[in-house]
């Protein structure tokens, strides 16, 4: 008797998967994230999550695309290679249409091979290690810039509106401030520019009086710092505190409303930022209307401009299966490769793509501090 | 439950075996990429847990840095491989000597420490290896990014990028270390290693060469770490310093601990509460942690010899006399 009960008690639990199936199949269309909602990166993860679910929802009460809701299939890899290649399989597996992700480069790198042999449609807001576009992967775009489009930006910006001459940079030796500072180097010392100090800190460190020390030695016209906003916000209070003179120019991942708490703003006031337009000051009306939505449904700001890449490759994810009425994801690398032109994105126009996946042009700003702690653009721009 | 062990143990040892075996060759067959790369890497923290096992559970010795030990393999495979040229498979036996090298290396000065002064000291070692390859060691490292498009082994022209092959690899591996700890456990040296880890006095006083036998045991255990390293870059082919993590080392202890110091079985089932089951589970996101959390903690209070401990520590941590089991059957 009981073991009767059993076997049918295991083989309905066994076939139910099979019947949830047939019914939803057809109808949705699931769209994957992949990134770090654990980890190191939880910060900039999580506000992937909630960028883009407010887009997903949004479009489903407005009916959905092609008529049809999105299933947002999100997984964690945790900032990690190899759990990024096992969920990259478990997105493959539940079969979405396309993907965005990972955050980090290191991430994307072992995930966009996976989803590159399953063919899918593969977006990353963040990644831009030079590498990844390299592949020949046809189906493999980014939002992002590479490293050095800013990195030639910061340089110029330097030379040509700070008119400095005696450099520093530093980076926090993270993948991605590493690299730009690497790039902005190149582009800083073919500008004829004297990069005098190069160096770097450690992602936890906390007190920097030694290395500020060696910097306010130096004699520098300008120092750039590549990295993450916490560790910005101290080294300009701290440089503050030991009563240093410098000049500081923060890069993109440091464009962020706390950098002023943690720095005071008679520290942070004066102080230059390399960056995407703020929301704010992109003109269209998406950009506006998203950040509007953003702060009501979260009460927060998008404060990372990953969280508004997200959003965007969700929204290019959307605009190029409205315009094909395709979820093929042929048909939709195709359209971006060629047609997609000159899109009105939240973090800036979008002119396209070149055939390696990259988006073309650049849209970086400099942003300064002013007295009262508002990131304003400068009215200066290289 | 007692008498299927009992019985158990009167079957032919190498039937059982070559039976555990053609179920780990057959076992991914019906299974998706997904599943089979789960597998993949679980049998490769099985392997590190074995490697660990030596360090920890025979010689019982702390060493809270092994994931150090874990890539420097990789890196040492993926610098051969990107800078030299070198077949990723060729590069295996370079990677256990650099990290059996560096075993003996940085063990050598510090064996002399006993208990929470070498656990530090081996903290502080992963933590080292870390760092220096965050900051870009000569040059060559890649700094954070770590180092990318390391070659897939290449044998027989096969597909390398399906993960199938790669857990075969994995598995003839698997086998090989089996197999070589078992023969150790039971050598000369594997006794020598139990009686340190027992008594270092009395040992010493037998004739026990006891800084020789702890040498090897970190030596052998930190080279085997370093293979599996080499393994890791052949599949993921991206590498970073984040492997040399803390995290990771505790990892690898929490394996050997939970599962049961000294015991091949532990690792297995170790490996299986550490890494299988909460990637199992990952749809259930942060609660993966805590069950992390809550299972070690309801193990140190319930089962501190761990899920499937061997023998020896059990009787030594519960206090029982042993009972003497039935002599298995040797032969048909």
């Amino acid at each position: 008797m009981s073991r009767k009960f059993t076997l049918l008690f295991l083989s309905l639990v066994l076939t139910l998967p099979l019947f949830a199936g047939c019914q939803k199949e057809a109808e949705v269309i699931k769209i994957g994230l992949e990134g770090p909602m654990t980890g190191d990166y939880a910060y900039e993860g999580q506000g992937f999550e909630k960028a883009v679910r407010l887009l997903v929802d949004q479009t489903n009460a407005a009916g959905g695309l092609l008529g049809r809701q999105i299933e947002l299939v999100i997984e964690d890899d945790a900032g990690d290679p190899a759990q990024a290649a096992l969920v990259a399989q478990r997105l493959v597996d539940a079969e979405v249409v396309a993907v965005i992700g990972a955050y980090n480069s290191t991430a994307t790198e072992p995930a966009s091979e996976i989803y590159n042999d399953a063919g899918l449609f593969h977006i990353t807001p963040s990644s831009t290690a030079t590498g990844l576009t390299q592949k020949g992967f046809q189906r493999f775009f980014r939002v992002c810039f590479l490293d050095d489009r800013q990195g030639l930006f910061a340089a110029k910006f330097i030379d040509g509106v700070l008119n400095a001459k005696n450099i520093g940079i530093l980076h926090d030796n993270s993948t991605y401030a590493q690299g730009l500072a690497d790039h902005t180097k190149r582009y800083a010392e073919e500008l004829g520019l004297n990069v005098v100090f190069y160096d770097a800190i450690n992602p936890d460190d906390q007190d920097f009086s030694p290395i500020l020390t060696n910097i306010g030695a130096a004699e520098l016209d300008a120092i750039y710092f590549t990295g993450y906003h916490a560790q910005g916000g101290l080294l300009l209070k701290q440089s503050g505190e030991l009563g240093l003179d410098l000049t500081w120019v923060m890069g993109n991942a440091s464009n962020n409303p706390e950098m002023v708490q943690i720095a005071g703003l008679a520290n942070a006031a004066g102080t230059y930022i390399t960056t995407e337009p703020l929301p704010k000051d992109v003109d269209y009306p998406e950009a506006k209307k998203f950040v509007a939505d953003f702060e009501a449904e979260y009460a927060m700001s998008p404060d990372s401009v990953w969280w508004m890449m997200a959003a965007e490759a969700f929204n290019v994810i959307r605009y190029a299966i409205e315009q094909t009425e395709s979820t093929d994801s042929q048909v939709l690398a195709e359209f971006l490769h060629n047609e997609a032109k000159n899109l009105n994105g939240i973090t800036g126009p979008i002119l396209g793509w070149d055939e390696k996946g990259d988006r073309l042009g650049t849209i970086h700003v400099a942003y300064i501090i002013n007295e009262s702690g508002e990131f304003i653009m400068n009215p200066q721009q290289p | 439950m007692e008498n299927l062990l009992t019985r158990l143990r009167q079957v032919n040892p190498l039937r059982w075996q070559l039976g555990l075996i053609a179920l780990a060759v057959l076992l991914p067959l019906p299974l998706g990429n997904y599943y089979r790369s789960v597998l993949w890497r679980t049998g490769l923290y099985i392997m590190l847990g074995l490697s660990l096992n030596i360090i920890v559970g025979y010689a019982g010795l702390f060493q809270l840095g092994h994931a150090a030990f874990y890539a420097l393999g990789a890196y040492t495979a993926a610098l051969l491989n990107l800078y030299l040229d070198v077949p990723l498979l060729l590069t295996l036996p370079a990677s256990i000597i650099v990290a059996a090298l560096f075993g003996y290396l940085i063990t050598r000065p510090i064996l002399h420490l006993q208990g929470d002064y070498l656990c530090i000291v081996t903290i502080a070692f992963g933590e080292v290896v870390r760092l220096v390859l965050v900051n870009n060691l000569f040059g060559i490292t890649g700094g954070a990014n770590g180092l990318s498009g390391i070659d897939r082994p290449a044998l027989f022209g096969l597909d390398w990028r399906q993960p199938i092959y790669h857990y075969y690899l994995m598995l003839i591996f698997l086998v090989i270390t089996i197999f070589i700890v078992q023969r150790l456990e039971h050598s000369r040296l594997g006794r020598a290693w139990m009686y340190v880890r027992e008594d270092e006095v009395a040992a010493e006083a037998m004739g026990v060469d006891t800084t020789r036998v702890k040498l090897l045991a970190f030596v052998l255990g930190s080279g085997w770490a370093g293979l599996v390293g080499a393994l890791y870059a052949g599949k993921i082919t991206v590498i970073s310093p984040d492997m040399s993590k803390f995290m990771e080392s505790v990892i690898m202890f929490c394996i050997v601990v939970l599962g049961g110091t000294g015991s091949i079985p532990g690792i297995f089932v170790g490996t299986l509460g550490m890494i299988t089951l909460p990637e199992l589970f990952r749809p259930l996101k942060a609660w993966r942690d805590a069950w992390l959390g809550f299972a070690m903690v309801t193990m140190m209070i319930l089962r501190p010899e761990g899920l499937w401990p061997s023998r020896r520590v059990r009787l030594e941590m519960r206090g029982a006399k042993e009972v003497s089991l039935p002599t298995p059957a040797m032969d048909d």
